[in-house]
Order: C-alpha cells, then structure tokens, then sequence
C-alpha cells in the first residue's frame, strides 16, 4: 500500500513578544532564539513534528501588530502570509492582552485561511484577573481555541490536536461581519464565491466612487472606517468573551519600574547591573580556565604524549598533538568557562525584560547621536556577538537609522575579542579588569564617532517618530536558560574543532615548510609574517609570531590566540618532567574541587579579584611575555577591538547592508584600527 | 489637553489621534485606540511611558502631541 504524504504546513502569527517561537520549540523541539522584547525573530524559521500520521510544518514568523508593514522583518512575515499562503495559521495571542491582539486576528481572518487560537501566556491572565470563555469564542468564531502557556510547555499537545482536528473535519472560521453600509458595498463587488474578505477590501479601496459614498456615509476616509471597523469587531468580541476579575495585589513589574525606570536611580542601577555582569562573568569563570589550562598543559598533554610515545609515533605525530591540538585547539577550549558565563548573564538580561528598558532609559543619550533609543537593543545585543546583532537591525523603519546601527555594531566588544584581551591583559597588566574595562569603552567611543560622522556626511537625515512596546518582567525556566547558553557553547565548541582546528594544522604546517626548515623564521608562516612587519610595526608589532597569527584570524578573531599559541610552542623548548598518571589525575580533581570553591566564593565578594593577578604563568604566557611589551600588547588589543576580524560579521553585513557598505566598512575598520593603535602606542612610547 | 500635557500618575481617555497616518496606523495596532483610558507612567527626555490596559508603550513626544485626550 502506497503511504499518503500527509502534510499540514502551519505558520505562526502573531504580535511581537507573545510568544510564537516559545511554542514553537516546544512543538518541534527547535532550539529558536527566544527573548523578552518585541523582535527576537526577524527571519523566518522553521520546524517539523509528526502527529497522528501527519508531518507538520511549523513556519515562525516576526511578530506583526497589523497587516500593514512598516520594517523589513514585518514584510518578511506579510509576504509570507499573502504570497505563499500556509494551509493553517495558528495565531498566537497573548491573553492578558487580548482585545488589542484581536485586531490582527481580525486582519488574519479576513485572508480567508484556516486558524487555530492559541491563547498564550495563560498564567500571566489568571494573575491579572482575565479569564476567557473559550467555548463561547469557538462558537462566535467558529474556529478552535487552545489555552497554552509558552514558557512550560502547558497546552502544547492540545495545539497539534486541534491542528488535525481543523485539518480533517477542514473547519473554516466564520466570516466577521463589519458595519452594514460596510458590508453592503462589499457584497456588491464580489465577482466569485472564492473571493476572501481581504481581496473584497482591495478592491473598495481602489474603487472610487465606492470611496466618495463611504466619505459621504461615514464623514471619514475609507481606510479609516475599516480600520474601526476592526477595532470594534476585536472590542466587542474581547467583551463577550472575557470576565475580568478585581485583583488586589500590585503588579510586580509596576513596582519595579518605578526604581528601574526612574530618571536617576534607573541610571545608577543600569551601571550597577553592567559592573555586576562584568565582575562577575571574569570571577566566576576564571578560576575554571585556570584549571583546564593547568589541566591541559599538566595532565592533558603528557598523559598523551606517553601514550603515544607507548605506541611507537614519530617524533614529528608527538609534536603534532602538542602544538597544533592541545596548543592551539586546546588553548582556545580553555576560554569555554568564561563564554559560559557570559552568555550566561547575557541571556538572563534578555530573559527578563530589562533588555528594552534599557533603550527606554538611554533614549536621551542616543537622541543625541540621532538615533532612537530602540536602536540601543541591537548595539546592546552586539555585546553577545555582532553576527544576530545585525540582523536584529531589520526591526528599524528607516533605512538611513539601520546603516548608522550597522556600522556601529562591529565596535561592540564581543566575546570573542574578550577572550584574545582576558589572555593578553592578564599576561602584561597589573590590572587586567581596568584594560579590558577601558577598551569595551574605546570600542563604545570609536562606535559613536562613526556614527557622528556618518551623520554629518553620508547618512543625513532626520529623527522619525518612535513607538515600542514594553514587556512585563517575567523570569525564564532554567531549563530555557541552560539550553540557550548550550546552544552558544556547542556553536564555539563546533567552530573550535573545525575551523579552528583546521587553521591550527594550517598553521602548523607552513611552520615546518618547506621540508627541513631549520629556523621557524624561514618557515612559510615566518616569510609571510615577516613580510606583513612593515605594516605593523608603526603599531609596536616587530615580532612575525603575532602578524601571522593575524592572517588567519579575519576567521574569527579567537584564532589569534590558537595560532599564536600554534607558532610560539612549535618554536619553544619542552622540558621533560616526570610524569605519573594516577597522581596527576587526583591532583587535577582536587584542583577541579578548589577551583569551584573559589568562583563560587567571588560572588560573596564585592570587589573584581581579577585585579589581583596569580603569579604563576603558563608555557604561552611566559613565552609571549618575552616577546611583547605592555605597549605593543595593548597596541595589538585595540587592533584587535577595532578591525572587524571576522568573517561572520562581514559576510551578514553584506547580506544586510549590501557588498559596497561591507567592504568600505572592513577598509573604514582597518584604518580606523591601525591609527588608533598608533596613536596609543606613541603616545604610550613618549611617556 | 493632548497626551503631552498629562502629568505623570494621571490617567486620561483618547478622544482623537491625528498626524501622519502610518504612525496612527502603528499606535492604533498597539492599543492606543479611541476610547481607551491610558495612564502616564514616566516622562523621560523625549519619550513618555503609557500604561494602557495590561501592556505598557513608549512613545516619542511628537506622536504624543498629536494624540488628543480628557
Ligand atoms: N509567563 C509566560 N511567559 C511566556 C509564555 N510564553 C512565552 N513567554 C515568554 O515570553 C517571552 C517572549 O517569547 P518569544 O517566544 O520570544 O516571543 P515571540 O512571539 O517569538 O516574539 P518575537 O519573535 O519578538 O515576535 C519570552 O521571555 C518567553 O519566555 C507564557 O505562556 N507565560
Ligand atoms: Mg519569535
């Protein structure tokens, strides 16, 4: 018997924030980007599950407040909606807000297309006193209703069921009658059964005596009385259908507003929470990259160096796992406890609330620079890494305010650059939380000065209007929470054994090319890196270790440190020590042990312990501490903020902004970086 | 009176929305319908922070402006 393809293909629709992508990992068991602020998703995603022999394709789409697109990401959800219909749309409501979600329903019905209701957010209504009568709403609409709660999961299964359910018995919504006058022209252009709602109202609006005899009935333009047309349809619906209930107690977002948004104490809490985010993403992960380096370099490796001396390798296989695996790959693993954290922190931000909150509180300062504070959310969300914070930029309305974010963004520090400044300021610096404090604030200055700049040039222009929504503090699942960070963590961890890997072996092998070289300077790498030394050396670097290691960092900027890690161990000297397996191994554990103890115990501890440095440097940090001084370390760190190193930002720049504007951005962020760290390094050499 | 003049605490109904269409359109999608009661929140800078119903809305001061209310 030949299996029928049973197909549904589901899109979610809804307003911004209420919680499609929520739902839909919870359908389809998607890992989706999910955050506390209207615009999380501006592209469309997609999952699949199956159901009772049916696959179903779920399509995510940007949150919309109407049919009638503004941004980029509201076109992308339009286009959809009216270009390739789905068979299905689910529209996800956020019920405690439930009279201004109808009037997108409204819209959505009027296409004509099969609907499920989803009633999201279910729990935050039963605390606000909003309870709705679902069967009442399935019969005034005709339709299913289903009452879910995105954040736990609650009603999932109900959704698929009432899928199916509409599918077989192929229920289709009533038809919403608006006023009579309305109505009655309407009718009178229909031409064929099949004709939707929608496509009637399109052809009112491009009919012009019917236009002049709606003025004339109503005394209001057309548009306009089919716009209230909506309105009243979702306020008269809300009210038959929904009990409000007296509720006593105060909102807790109320209550927390009036300190968080307050004009001055808002101010001081925002560095407040930005210092405590720093602080402790460095304490915290810190004592556990001290272990896994100590781990690597004094268990990792001779524990497989004796293994593989134990099965006759070559000297050149030894060397091979020495300096390219656990130097370079290795080296970079060491930095995963501190991405953890940070993303960590950062995905609690987005979780909460504050996010938005922060663009509202700001406002007065990117005014200045000719911006809305909403354009603060994607700077902000640069912080976690430029690549999705670029492509957050579609929310914006105009295209001018997009450009200006776009080129503002790549100077946001992100965790990658801070894993390249956490190991060169901790190897030069005294006090390595002030550098790495002081370049986030360069990288901040050098992005305001682009921005002012191309405001006054290339980007004129003035200030639009500014609308966004607030959403209530809500706090995220652990389970959201954790799985959110895996998701960053398996992506550096995946970057790290493929292209990092891949660029150590690179790396390693033009470091013992041509064959027989017998000084690493006349290796390939050498001769390259030798070559690029007149460019750099005006910036303080004269050694060819740190300008080859640049080369292949334009990957990502994290390989820096693998290839530098790569060259200067290919180059150094081992000593050979005695070595026992089982000792080291319970010496590690005991390591592992205190380490924990001591992150745990830097939360209790007001101040940053990073501006106390340990005393004992590993093989890297001692080798290139010979080979660098303070000045050109710090040189080479603001290149490295400043040069848009990174292949992934560049390539979705110019995807978002077009060839011309990426290109001209990477030359602008070369030269830009180049004299910073010139100016830095000659001023630094006069003092 | 228009929504700029309220004070912050006091709590007012729409009477009109004028100005350019497509941001009534966009306000209007957002709850700031005719009718609605909305409460000021806080006033900052260039911006004033609306409560309507269950949801909160920051808006620039010149949408405000053309917003009319009682
Ligand atoms: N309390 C509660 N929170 C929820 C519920 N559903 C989702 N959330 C939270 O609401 C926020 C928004 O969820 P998303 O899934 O990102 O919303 P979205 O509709 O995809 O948003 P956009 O992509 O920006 O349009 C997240 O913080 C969720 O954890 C729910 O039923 N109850
Ligand atoms: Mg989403």
């Amino acid at each position: 018997m030949k299996s029928e393809e049973k197909n549904i293909k589901v899109a979610l629709v809804g307003n911004p924030n209420v919680g499609k992508t929520s739902l839909l990992n919870h359908l389809a068991g998607t890992t989706l980007r999910v955050g506390n602020w209207p615009g999380v998703t501006v592209e469309k995603k997609e999952g699949k599950t199956f159901y009772n022999g049916y696959t179903i394709y779920f399509i995510d789409l940007p949150g919309i407040y109407t049919l009638e697109p503004l941004s980029e990401d509201e076109y992308i959800a339009y286009r959809f909606l009216t270009e390739e219909p789905p068979d299905m749309i689910l529209n996800v409501i956020e019920t405690p807000n439930m009279e201004r979600d109808l009037f997108l329903t409204a819209e959505l019905l009027e296409l004509g297309i099969p609907m499920v209701l989803v009633l999201n957010m279910i729990d935050e209504a039963q605390k606000l006193g909003v309870d709705v009568d679902t069967e009442r709403l399935e019969e005034l609409l005709g339709l299913k209703v289903v009452k879910t709660n995105g954040r736990t999961g609650v009603g999932i299964k109900d959704i698929l069921t009432a899928i199916v359910e509409t599918y077989e018995k192929k229920i289709t919504p009533k038809e919403i009658r608006y006023s009579e006058d309305l109505e009655r022209l309407l009718t009178s252009l229909r031409e064929s059964v099949k004709e939707t709602k929608q496509q009637l109202i399109k052809k009112l609006l491009a009919h012009k005596e019917y236009l002049h005899e709606i003025e004339r009935l109503y005394g209001k333009p057309a548009q306009q009385v089919i716009r209230e047309n909506r309105f009243a349809f979702a306020h008269g619906l809300y009210n038959e259908v929904v009990k409000r209930k007296p509720i006593t107690s105060t909102d807790i977002t109320t209550l927390l507003d009036r300190f968080l948004l307050h004009p001055y104490i808002g101010t001081v809490v925002f560095f407040l929470i930005m210092f405590i985010l720093f602080k402790v993403s460095f304490d915290f992960s810190k004592p556990f990259m001290d272990w896994l380096d100590g781990f690597l370099n004094d268990f990792v490796s001779p524990a497989l160096g004796l293994a593989l001396i134990e099965l006759g390798m070559p000297d050149l296989v030894l060397r091979f796992f020495s300096e390219a695996v656990i130097g370079g790959v290795g080296f970079v693993l060491t930095f995963t406890p501190l991405i953890a954290v940070i993303y960590l922190l950062l995905s609690f931000l987005e979780f909460t609330g504050y996010l938005p909150r922060i663009a509202f509180l700001m406002d007065r300062v990117m005014h200045r620079l000719g911006l809305h504070g909403k354009s603060l959310i994607p700077l902000l969300l640069g912080f976690g890494c430029n690549v999705p914070a670029i492509v957050a930029t579609r929310t914006m309305e105009s295209k001018r305010d997009k450009l200006l974010v776009i080129a503002m963004i790549p100077f946001m520090s992100c965790p990658a650059r801070l894993v390249v400044f956490s190991f060169f300021a901790i190897t030069f610096f005294k006090n390595p939380a002030l550098v790495i404090f002081s370049l986030y604030i360069l990288g901040i200055v050098i992005a305001l000065i682009t921005a002012i700049t191309l405001r006054k040039t290339i980007l004129r222009g003035s200030l639009e209007h500014f609308v966004m929504e607030l959403p209530p503090y809500r706090l995220p699942t652990l389970r959201l929470l954790f799985g959110v960070v895996w998701v960053y963590l398996k992506d550096f961890l995946y970057r790290a054994g493929t292209l990092i890997f891949a660029v150590s072996i690179l790396i390693w092998l033009s470091m013992n090319l041509p064959p027989g070289v017998e000084k690493p300077e006349d290796s390939i790498a050498g001769k390259v890196g030798k070559a690029l030394i007149p460019i750099f050396e005006p910036i303080g670097i004269k050694d060819w270790r740190v300008s080859t290691s640049l080369i292949p960092a334009f990957l990502a900027r994290e390989i820096v440190l693998s290839s530098m890690a790569t060259i200067y161990l290919a180059e150094g000297t081992k000593k050979k020590e005695e070595f026992s397996l089982s000792e080291s191994a319970k010496e590690q554990l005991f390591g592992l042990l205190s380490a924990t103890k001591e992150a745990f115990y830097s939360l209790i501890n007001p101040l940053p312990r990073t501006f106390e440095v340990s005393e004992e440097y590993s093989n890297l940090r001692s080798v290139v501490s010979k080979s660098m001084d303070e000045l050109s370390a710090l040189s080479f760190m603001i290149f490295i903020l400043i040069y848009t190193s990174c292949l992934g930002t560049i390539s979705v720049m110019w995807r978002e902004a077009g060839k011309k504007f990426a290109l001209g951005f990477l030359i602008y962020s070369f030269l830009m970086a180049w004299l910073s760290a010139f100016i830095v390094y000659k001023v630094g050499s006069m003092l | 009176m228009n929504l700029e003049d309220v004070k912050v605490g006091a709590k007012v109904m729409i009477r009109d929305l004028k100005g350019k269409e497509e941001v009534i359109r966009r306000v209007e999608a957002m709850g700031l319908r005719r009718g609605r009661s909305v409460e000021v929140l806080q006033k900052l800078g260039r911006t004033i922070l609306l409560k309507l119903n269950n949801s909160r809305i920051v808006i620039s001061k010149d949408i405000a402006r053309n917003i009319y209310v009682e």
